[in-house]
């Protein structure tokens, strides 16, 4: 399989904003959980969560030019420039780069802005400009124009999967050639709804850290944000690392088949009902990370976790889960030397991805 | 490693409002039958009753969205077609690309409404739109393996997910795939539509003088795609092969092509490029002519540019504008005229405007070449094109 190189992060989540302050809250171990505030039948609920600031963007775009872009596109665009910033390609010809953004919910408070202008004002007031950009792929429109990138662009929403599953095709566009390079990002945002069925689906939400070995009980805490990666086949130059193996798909008969000599990133974000798989899957004596405390539970956590493990690669060693102390797995509770890092989610009954990284 | 293009067709299914499997819209395509009415499924406020294209007498199981099970159907005669059952399927490494628009949106209309009013409504519709995501439904209905991809390209989504899912089978990522597009009707994009003042309050007229715009419409579209290696393993025939890929983005404008067609431009130079077919091979395009003005007007210029004298046709008049499913239907629809050697008329022209780059067909019209394009035009400035023919047609 073709390598993947790992040329620039874009990151911008409950942590903070940029590559350097996801690295400080990795070295840290330390999430800056916030609340969300929405309604609901019982009375205003107070939820835990990672909130995503973009005001950064103005760096890059003109605050005039951003009064019509929703926060989804928002926290898109400002992971999208900071990861040409931090590959050192922007402002460079971007005529042969690809754009593929993975969500698991797409602009969620859009799309019910959109509902909202039909319940409260009746069909007739339902509202364009919410309509398009309630789209999926709105987030990568933005991204396109605003940066004048006229390679193909992909958007996938495949819920839990979206990101593993847009980085088999994101590989495939390199492999082919058809692209020099792809901007490759995950978005998801935050809103009343989304809250809200935390709250419905979830139970009461007292907790204020993720405990993501726990698998015995439910520590999920929603988040939002945006990662990007910029990823190139060639591997000339400085890069965090290269992504060497992507497999995807579901499970049906027989067991995993993962690396036993690298550290095994999970994607465990808290939430009770993937437990009972991460403990099958994972062989025994693993070396364990999370860090899903640190950006927190959704599903474009997944990107999260390559920026992560493309940290962990560059430095060698891999960062303590936060809070391990007394987790169920071998979770590494100190800084551990490691050049091969394989990033496992699971989903659902049968669905998984593990992705390889290492030092290349 | 990838393999050389071209990519084995061995199976198609389509289900829409010009029938229920492949063969019957066929037979309403050559006939030039369409209808068109006021949904029978929702009802709205807006005092225009604008017409639609449903699938009659369709009924989704209640565990499912309506997408998804559109999606399952088309993939279950796509599947019997290239003579696959779940016993074959189980021993390979099967992937699954599925084009949609609102097959992965959360956005249930009552749902939203009961928790607007204060209510605690009944988790279940959130529920299914979980278990319903387009592309995953079909591969846990077939206990398939491999690969698992819903693309959300706006109205290009059918297209492109065809072609990635060759672009997998290219790389070895899988040994079959099961490529398409699936949309439901439903009052979320039909009021959206409408305020975008883009759909015709009349039976849609792609590429007319008089168009005003699109109807909306329903179904899915899937294709079987093959590893040559496996096809010819199986010893089964190929259908038609995917000759090649295109897609680019105008970087434009969120809703309105380029004017220019640039991304258009380029993803049919792309398509043709990839078995180094000549311009000159294309024997029809299958274009994407939703019946508004701008699109219209910048495809068929484009069309007049670089592919003069081809003839081209738009099936929405048959289909109505299924969205995420349009490039997949039109895909099946372009492999199925290829093999009859016909192409239908593009139902709803009637008028010449001099302001586009030419006209449709306007009857059924019989094609000697062994080579077409299909193409979409989407939201976010997408362009996508594949180019279908026989192996070696180039």
């Amino acid at each position: 399989m073709m390598r993947i190189t790992v040329k620039g992060i874009g990151v911008t989540g409950g942590f903070g904003c940029g590559v350097a302050d996801l690295a400080l809250a990795l070295e840290g171990g330390v999430g800056r959980v916030t609340e969300l505030t929405v309604p609901s039948a019982g009375g205003e609920l107070r939820l835990p969560a990672f909130r995503a600031e973009t005001g950064r963007l103005e760096e890059f775009v003109p605050k005039r030019t951003l009064r019509r872009i929703d926060h989804y596109s928002k926290m898109g665009l400002l992971g999208a420039y900071l990861a040409l910033q931090d590959g050192g390609v922007l402002g460079s010809d971007l005529s042969r780069m690809g754009v593929v953004v993975a969500s698991g919910y797409g602009a969620t408070a859009t799309t019910f802005a959109f509902l909202d202008s039909i319940i409260g004002d009746g069909d007739i007031c339902a509202s364009p400009t919410h309509f398009a950009n309630s789209v999926h792929n709105s987030a990568a429109a933005n991204i396109s124009i605003m940066l004048g990138a006229k390679g193909p662009s992909l958007t996938v929403s495949q819920f839990d999967m979206s990101v593993p599953s847009a980085l088999v095709s994101a590989r495939q566009w390199l492999a082919e050639g058809r692209v020099d390079t792809v901007l490759f990002g995950a978005i998801d945002e935050l809103s009343d709804l989304i809250g809200y069925l935390q709250h419905r689906r979830r139970g009461p939400q007292q907790h204020r850290a993720i405990s993501p070995l726990a698998f015995e009980r439910e520590s999920s805490i929603i988040g939002e944000g945006a990662a990007f990666l910029l990823l190139t086949a060639k591997d000339s130059g400085p890069a965090y690392c290269t992504i060497d193996a992507v497999e995807t798909g579901s499970l049906y008969r027989g067991k995993l088949s993962l690396p036993h000599d690298a550290l095994m990133l999970l994607g465990a974000d808290g939430r009770k009902e993937l437990g009972d798989r991460y403990l099958d899957t994972v062989p025994g004596r693993s070396r364990v990370a999370c860090y899903a405390p640190i950006y927190g539970s959704m599903p474009a956590g997944a990107a999260f976790d390559l920026a992560a493990a493309a940290l962990v690669l560059q430095n060698g060693k891999a960062y303590p889960i936060p809070g391990a102390a007394g987790c169920g797995m071998d979770g590494i509770a100190v800084p551990l030397e490691t050049e091969r890092v394989c990033s496992l989610r699971l989903a659902g009954s049968h669905e998984y991805a593990s992705l390889t990284m290492s030092r290349g | 490693m990838t393999h050389p293009w071209p990519v084995a067709i061995t199976g198609l299914g389509c289900i829409c409002a010009a029938g229920t499997d492949l063969a019957r819209c066929m037979e309403s395509l050559y006939g030039g039958r369409r209808a068109p009415e006021a949904s029978t499924r929702f009802t709205s406020s807006h005092p225009t009753r604008f017409p639609v294209f449903e699938v009659p007498g369709f009924a989704e199981p209640p565990e499912l969205l309506r997408t998804s099970a559109l999606g399952l159907h088309a993939a279950r005669e796509a599947l019997a077609d290239a003579g696959l059952d779940l016993e074959t399927l189980r021993g390979l490494r099967v992937g699954v690309c599925v084009g949609t628009t609102v097959g992965s949106a959360m956005n249930n209309e009552p749902f939203c409404r009961d928790y607007r009013a204060g209510l605690d409504p009944d988790l279940e519709p959130i529920e299914r739109i979980m278990r319903s995501n387009p592309a995953a439904a079909i591969a846990r209905e077939f206990e398939l393996t491999g690969p698992c991809q819903t693309v959300v390209n706006a109205c290009a989504s059918g297209t492109d997910a065809v072609g990635l899912a060759a672009s997998w089978i290219r790389g070895g990522i899988c040994d079959l795939a099961i490529a398409g597009g699936a949309d439901e009707l439903g009052r979320i994009t039909y009021n959206g539509f409408i305020s975008l003042m883009i759909t015709d309050d009349s039976p849609c007229k792609p590429f007319d003088k008089n168009r005003k715009g699109l109807n909306l419409g329903e179904g899915a579209g899937m294709l079987v795609l093959e590893s040559e290696e496996l096809r010819s393993r199986r010893g089964v025939r190929a259908r038609s092969y995917l000759l090649g890929y295109g897609s680019a983005c105008d970087a434009h404008h969120l809703t309105a092509p380029k004017p220019d067609g640039e991304g258009l431009r380029y993803a049919i130079a792309e398509a043709l490029s990839c078995c180094g077919t000549p311009a000159e091979a294309v024997s029809f395009v299958n274009a994407h002519g939703t019946g508004t003005p701008d699109n219209d007007r910048v495809e068929s210029r484009v069309l007049a540019d670089l592919l003069p004298g081809v003839p081209f046709l738009s099936t929405k008049g048959y289909t109505g504008h299924t969205l995420g499913a349009a490039g997949a239907i039109e895909a099946v629809f372009t492999v199925a005229c290829l093999e009859r050697g016909m192409i239908p008329g593009s139902a709803g022209f009637s008028t010449a405007d001099p302001d586009l780059g030419g006209t449709p067909v306007q009857a059924c019209t019989g094609i000697s070449g062994t080579v077409a394009l299909s193409e979409s035009l989407a939201f976010g400035g997408n362009n996508s094109v594949i180019l279908l023919g026989k192996r070696g047609a180039a």
